[in-house]
This record gives C-alpha cells, structure tokens and sequence, in this order.
C-alpha cells in the first residue's frame, strides 16, 4: 500500500517536489527559476520550501556568485522516495475510484 | 484517510505533470539558447564576409559550418557536465551528417547560385526547428516560421542588400531568439 504525504499534497509544495524530481539527482534549480516554474512569490516560495528542508525532502544550499546570493534546492533521496510514493497513492487513488472516477 | 478523492487526485498528477514539461522544456531552453547565440554570430560573420568578399564566400561558409557544429558538440558537452545530464548520443552527429547531406545535394541538383544558397540554408535549419518546435516549445516554431518570412522576404525584395539583409534577419533572429529563450 502506498502512502499519503499531506507534505507534498499541499500544491505549490507539490509543484515544488514535481519540478526538482524532473531533474537528474543531485541537480538542483535556482529559487528564481522555481519562482518561474510554480509561478509563487518569494515570500511564499520561501516558506514552502523551509517545510520541505525540515521534513528533510529538499536541501537549500546558499552561495554567492559573483556579488549575487543564489540559492539553489535540490530534492533529497528521502524526498524523491516520498513524492515516488506520492504519486503512486495518487494512481492508487484514481485506479481504486473505477473506470467513471466517482 | 487522505481525504482525497479521484478527481482531486487526477488534478495533482496533471498539475504534476505540466511541471515536470515545463522543466523539462527549461532545460532544452537552456542548451538551445548558447547554440542559437553562438550560430546567430557565425551566421552575421558569414554573410557579411560573403557580402565584401564575395569569391571566399565558399569557403567561408564551410569555416562557419565547421566551427558552428565543433561549438554546437562543445556547448553541449559542457552543460552535459554542467547538469549531469545523460551521456553523449551518438544519433547527434548522424543526424547532422544527414541533414547537410541532404542538404549539399539538393543544393547541388538544384544548382543553385549564390542567392539561392544564401536562401536556401536558413530556410532548411528553419524547417528543422519549426519541426523540432512542435515537440519542445513553441519558441522554435516562432523563430523557424519568423526567420522563413524574413528570408523570403529578402530573397524577392532585398536586391544587392541581401546579404546584410540575412545577417540582420538570420543572424540577429537567432541571437534574438537565444536571448529571448534565456529570459528568465
């Protein structure tokens, strides 16, 4: 049986963990083009993406280039495993509603 | 108990998966940009070098050609590394040798002059982006189907000015529409 993850399922950390787990392991992306992506605002993009670092299913790694500050999230293996097993309960879900989806 | 039923659930997979297309669509984005720079430069260097000096405009052509696809392969091997993107595809370079291929013979059964090849190339590269597009972005089917106008349209109205012409246009359509693609 797969699991629920009321975590992930909240929407934008949804898109969040959708959009790191797009990418090859260990790469991560940048705030502003997770910005673009989900299409949040820093404030909120900021919170969400601290309840992840606290579940422990991205890590946030803050650098300097050049004189920037850049910040860059990368999802973990516990958070890819956990949106893997997010997914399927959502497929589990729809399978389990039958063919009508009711 | 979730608390989630199936059309809610069905509704997270979509928004999950218009996600994962726009990252993935970032990514080509990412790549193709340098290499729309990088052959927008050569193409302006070579029409104006065909423009002044008309006699070495072969030989120029092929220069360009040569180093846009050694700087195509490079750009790609370093974002390759740059990513940890997977590993080099060796159908890249056969598709290549088709495309100009086909293209060196067309151009040699059609026995094209000068104005004609000046025509015919980008109206082809376009042909393969505009193609390309319909996959990967709608930026490339802009830019193939713009730069295809503009080509055209310099090749029936642009007289002695159709080098410049294409320099502005071709060159600077695909400076413009790497720079474009690397907005955000």
């Amino acid at each position: 049986m797969a699991e629920f993850d009321d975590i992930i399922h909240q929407p934008l950390r949804l898109k969040i963990m959708a959009a790191l787990n797009a990418l090859p392991a260990a790469q991560g992306l940048e705030f502003a083009r997770l910005k673009k992506l989900t299409g949040a605002t820093d404030g909120n993009l900021g919170a969400h993406i601290e309840t992840l670092a606290k579940a422990g299913y991205v890590a946030v790694d803050k650098a300097f280039v050049g004189k920037k500050p850049q910040t860059t999230v990368t999802a973990t293996a516990d958070g890819r495993g956990a949106f893997a097993r997010h997914v399927a309960t959502l497929r589990e879900i729809i399978a389990g509603a039958g063919p009508d989806g009711g | 108990m979730s608390g989630v039923d199936a059309r809610q659930a069905a509704q997270a997979l979509s928004e999950i998966d218009a996600i994962v297309r726009r990252v993935r669509q970032s990514r080509i984005y990412d790549i193709a940009s340098l290499m729309l720079i990088q052959w927008g430069g050569l193409v302006v260097a070579g029409y104006l070098g065909g423009y002044f000096w008309p006699r070495a405009a072969g030989w120029l052509w092929v220069a360009v050609n040569a180093v846009g696809v050694a700087g195509s392969f490079a750009i790609g091997a370093v974002v390759r590394r740059r990513t940890g993107a997977g590993a080099f595809d060796p159908r890249v370079p056969l598709a290549l040798l088709l495309f100009f291929a086909f293209g060196y013979l067309t151009c040699v059964f059609g026995a094209f002059g000068p104005r004609e090849l000046g025509a015919f190339w980008p109206i082809y590269f376009m042909l393969v982006y505009t193609i390309a597009g319909l996959w990967v972005g709608s930026a490339f089917v802009a830019i193939g189907l713009g730069i295809t106008a503009l080509t055209l349209l310099g090749y029936v109205f642009a007289g002695v000015w159709f080098e410049p012409w294409m320099a502005v246009v071709n060159g600077g359509g695909l400076v413009l529409g790497g720079l474009w693609m690397r907005r955000d």
